[in-house]
């Protein structure tokens, strides 16, 4: 069995892909279109440059050739959902060729990536249709793997990891509405390939794939012929139903986008951030700091904040204190945690660099962390009056640190711990160090 | 003057205002959109389309002063090169290539606005013995053109004299951030060049008439007493041209018409009951014209299979051959100097008897220059039997300059005339 997929990612640019209409968001059917989407005779596309910034970027992340001119094609088009009747996309220049993208050490390669514009959404509505053009225009990037996948569920794993490094790469948000689609080929030995069009969602394709491959194995077996077609999948029934012929690639036309022109490549790549795809930062973490492949993926896989953390962290700390606490006391409280890891980075180093240092031991450290991360020592959450109490009871219980005190500044370290221990990490360290000390400075001065 | 009395004589127009012919006034072919004015450029399929937005030219005429008095007749989405639209204004029972020409010619003052994806600026401007200019593809924004070919064919100024051709050429051109092609361009400078050396390719009037051989003769003649120099090149892929250029024109062509299909613009009024590809299909039967049809299917069938490759690729090589050779010689001279057409403007009758290959391949003076995006202006250069010949100036991309430069100097030698019938 042969599966090859193509994917199609919508890509999240404020504006449509030729025109300046917004993509997304609209309140209403038919909300989002001017004259360019509406293919309005005399009017012409402008290209929107992010969306090749996102295409060079997924480019990247599936190791593909980026060239350095592009232009788009158009491409027939008879259906009432795209108004010019042609759809803009690319043809001898994709953004991205020749890449491939493992999926643990399976190699699944990729034939090329495209830049495209998406039709717009018909619906059935009593014996007629209705067009709603909001999505007509929006830019899309169509993925097309080379038929190395070998098992439906194969094919849903390989979606799955595929889709959570595109989201990190191009910040796609996991909305819904910018929805990922799949057209699946499927071909069982030697005999011609069946295309499901448009399956949506990655439990889908999975069903559909074992749908056809259980109807094509039928087919074969009782000494049928496969007929190369176009095949719809039906989500309620589960099941494929046939569409129409297969077009072969000679009946599109494509001819040249001439109202585009060229497009620089090189010249826009060169302003490109790249971002490291997930897969690739644990790589990365693993070689780089000598640590477990399998305990880094799990880090990336938790999130890859977490990892960037672990990364910040073991810079400073080394990767084995590094490690030891963000496996540890940081992920179990990591969904606090996540939200506002960056504002809170500079706190967790200086909690682990003193536990490093000697001067805070584990259990304290779990529990200043512990403190930190619950916000229980937000300034709002903070109840200094209540603090003040207590460390003036603990020195009257411990009166002889009043006189070492005076004597050397350590003495309060006494009186801290006694707090820390009987708070149990409501409050910072640095706030219970600070209040101590401001109320023996102002006992010793009576 | 009364336009209305000048439409029934010549069909110039085919929506005109009400206008008293003061001041500056200027028209569009039927395929640029104006607000206000239906746009049908020529086809029943859009017949009632009344555009939402406005062309970019049609606004930049009207900021620079000019008054749209209507839109003028063109041949089906300009499509095809003998136009029977409009009546010629020496000869009414001749035709004129298209009703802007007309226009320019019999209205004072008046520039007439017209696109040129099969010559369709050279060619009525040579008939109507007024001047022509197709500036380099992208000088002027095309937002707002009803599309033929797309590659090809910028929007370029028709009038009698070259001083208010002088005048509007800078208004319409420059950058549109709604057409990307027109924001590559230089900027545009007027008064800078003098023309003093000519390149006239070899043999280029074998197969003309012999009054158009003799009235381009004369003027070759004239041009050197008007110490330029005149000097015989070879253009060995210019006779190429012209099959790259159906091809081309006809394969864009099929695609931008894909969009009539009777909803949303034009003609509406179909049976709704009918599946989508039978509803359209009817529309497209009926409401296209033979030639519109003729270059949808050649169009789709030149680039079906291994025709993309054998036909519409090949073509696409072929027009950067012709260009090399253009640009071979115009980086030696100012301007290649050819006739604009073959023969003076024929009668309705004897278009008739042309064959479909004969009539297409009298353009072949004024499509090659439009073929590799290059600007050029046909002049009037002779009268055979009343009727007026042209010629036509090539320039390099970007240098409508010289152009015009060549032309005021043959205007101040050459006594153009007017139409005798003036209303």
């Amino acid at each position: 069995m042969k599966i090859g997929l193509e994917i199609h990612v919508q890509l999240p640019t404020r504006s449509k892909m030729f025109c300046s209409c917004p993509a997304g968001g609209a309140a209403g059917p038919n909300e989002h279109i001017c004259p360019g989407c509406m293919g309005m005779p005399g009017t012409r596309p402008a290209l929107n440059k992010e969306a090749i910034i996102l295409g060079i970027k997924i480019a990247k992340l599936l190791n593909c050739t980026v060239p350095e001119t592009i232009w788009f094609n158009r491409k027939i088009y008879f259906y009432p959902d795209l108004c010019r009747h042609y759809q803009i996309t690319q043809y001898e220049t994709p953004i991205a060729g020749n890449g491939v993208y493992y999926l643990g050490k399976k190699p699944i390669r990729i034939n090329r990536a495209h830049l495209e514009e998406d039709p717009g959404v018909v619906s059935r509505s009593g014996d007629g249709s209705l067009t709603d053009y909001n999505r007509s225009g929006m830019p899309l990037i169509e993925i097309v793997t080379e038929p190395d996948i070998a098992t439906p569920a194969e094919a849903r794993e390989f979606l799955t990891a595929l889709l959570k490094d595109i989201r990190h790469v191009i910040d796609l948000p996991d909305d819904g509405e910018r929805s990922i689609r799949a057209d699946c080929n499927i071909s069982m030995k030697d005999s011609e390939r069946c295309e499901v069009k448009n399956v949506s969602g990655l439990k889908n394709v999975e069903r559909a794939l074992t749908f056809e491959a259980v109807r094509q194995t039928k087919i074969l077996k009782a000494g049928g012929r496969i007929a190369r077609e176009t095949r719809h999948y039906d989500a309620d029934r589960m099941v494929t139903t046939s569409a129409r012929k297969k077009e072969h690639e000679g009946d599109y036309a494509y001819v040249c986008e001439s109202n585009l022109g060229k497009i620089d490549v090189k010249k826009i790549m060169s302003s490109v951030e790249h971002k490291e795809s997930p897969k690739d930062l644990a790589a990365r973490l693993e070689k780089e700091f000598v640590i477990d492949g399998s305990v880094a993926m799990q880090i990336v896989n938790t999130s890859v904040k977490l990892a960037n953390l672990f990364e910040h962290l073991a810079k400073d700390v080394g990767p084995e204190t590094s490690l030891k606490w963000v496996t540890g006391a940081i992920s179990s409280f990591w969904k606090m945690l996540e939200k506002d890891a960056d504002a809170k980075i500079g706190g967790i180093k200086d909690i682990i660099m003193r536990q490093k240092n000697g001067e805070i031991n584990d259990v304290e450290c779990s529990i200043m962390l512990k403190a930190l991360i619950t916000g229980k020592d937000d300034p709002a959450a903070k109840n200094d009056a209540a603090l003040e109490p207590l460390i003036k009871i603990a020195i009257a219980n411990n009166p002889s640190v009043l006189t070492d005190y005076k004597k050397s500044e350590k003495a309060a370290n006494r009186i801290i711990g006694i707090i820390m221990k009987e708070t149990g990490g409501s409050y910072s360290s640095s706030d219970i160090v600070e209040a101590t000390k401001k109320i023996l400075d102002e006992l010793s001065l009576q | 003057m009364n336009l209305a009395d000048i439409n029934k004589r010549y069909n110039i127009f085919s929506e005109f205002v009400p206008h008293d012919g003061k001041g500056f006034t200027f028209s569009l072919s039927d395929d640029m959109i104006a607000k206000g004015f239906q746009a049908t450029a020529g086809s029943m399929i859009l017949e009632g389309h009344r555009p939402v937005y406005d062309s970019t030219v049609s606004v930049r005429m009207r900021d620079a002063g000019a008054s749209l008095i209507g839109k003028t007749n063109m041949h089906e989405f300009g499509v095809g090169v003998l136009s029977v639209a409009a009546k010629n204004p020496f000869d009414i029972e001749r035709i004129c290539g298209s009703g802007a020409a007309c226009a320019a010619s019999l209205i004072d003052d008046h520039v007439a606005l017209a696109t040129s994806g099969w010559g369709g600026i050279s060619i009525p401007a040579a008939f109507c013995g007024v001047i022509g200019l197709t500036p380099t593809q992208g000088r002027v924004s095309r937002y707002g053109q009803i599309d033929n070919v797309s590659s090809m064919g910028p929007i370029g100024i028709i009038a009698p004299n070259t001083k208010i051709l002088k005048k509007y050429l800078p208004a319409i051109s420059g950058k549109d951030v709604n057409d990307p092609v027109s924001c590559s361009q230089p900027e545009l400078k007027l008064g800078k060049s003098k023309l003093k050396t000519v390149a006239v390719p070899k043999g280029i009037t074998d197969n003309v008439s012999k009054d158009v051989r003799k009235a381009f003769d004369d003027s070759v003649e004239m041009l050197k007493g008007m110490s330029v120099d005149i000097t015989y090149e070879d253009m060995p892929h210019l006779k190429y041209s012209m099959a790259a250029h159906y091809i081309l024109a006809c394969v864009e062509g099929s695609l931008n018409f894909a969009t009539y299909c009777g909803m949303r613009v034009g003609q509406q009024n179909g049976d709704m009951s009918l599946p989508f590809d039978d509803y359209f299909t009817s529309f497209r039967t009926k409401y296209f014209g033979q030639e519109i049809k003729k270059s949808i299917i050649s169009g789709t069938y030149m680039t079906l299979g291994d025709n993309r490759n054998e036909l519409y690729l090949r073509s696409l090589g072929i027009r950067q051959l012709v260009l090399d050779d253009h640009k071979k010689i115009l980086s030696k001279y100012d301007t290649i100097l050819t006739p604009s057409m073959p023969f003076i403007a024929p009668k309705s009758g004897e278009i008739e008897k042309m064959g479909y290959a004969d009539k297409y391949l009298s353009g072949r003076f004024a499509i090659p220059p439009v073929f590799c995006g290059l600007p050029s202006i046909s002049v009037p250069c002779g009268y055979s039997g009343g009727m007026p010949m042209g010629m036509q100036f090539i320039s390099s991309h970007w240098n409508e300059d010289v152009l015009i430069s060549a032309a005021e100097m043959w205007e101040n030698s050459f006594n153009i005339k007017r139409p005798e019938v003036l209303l």
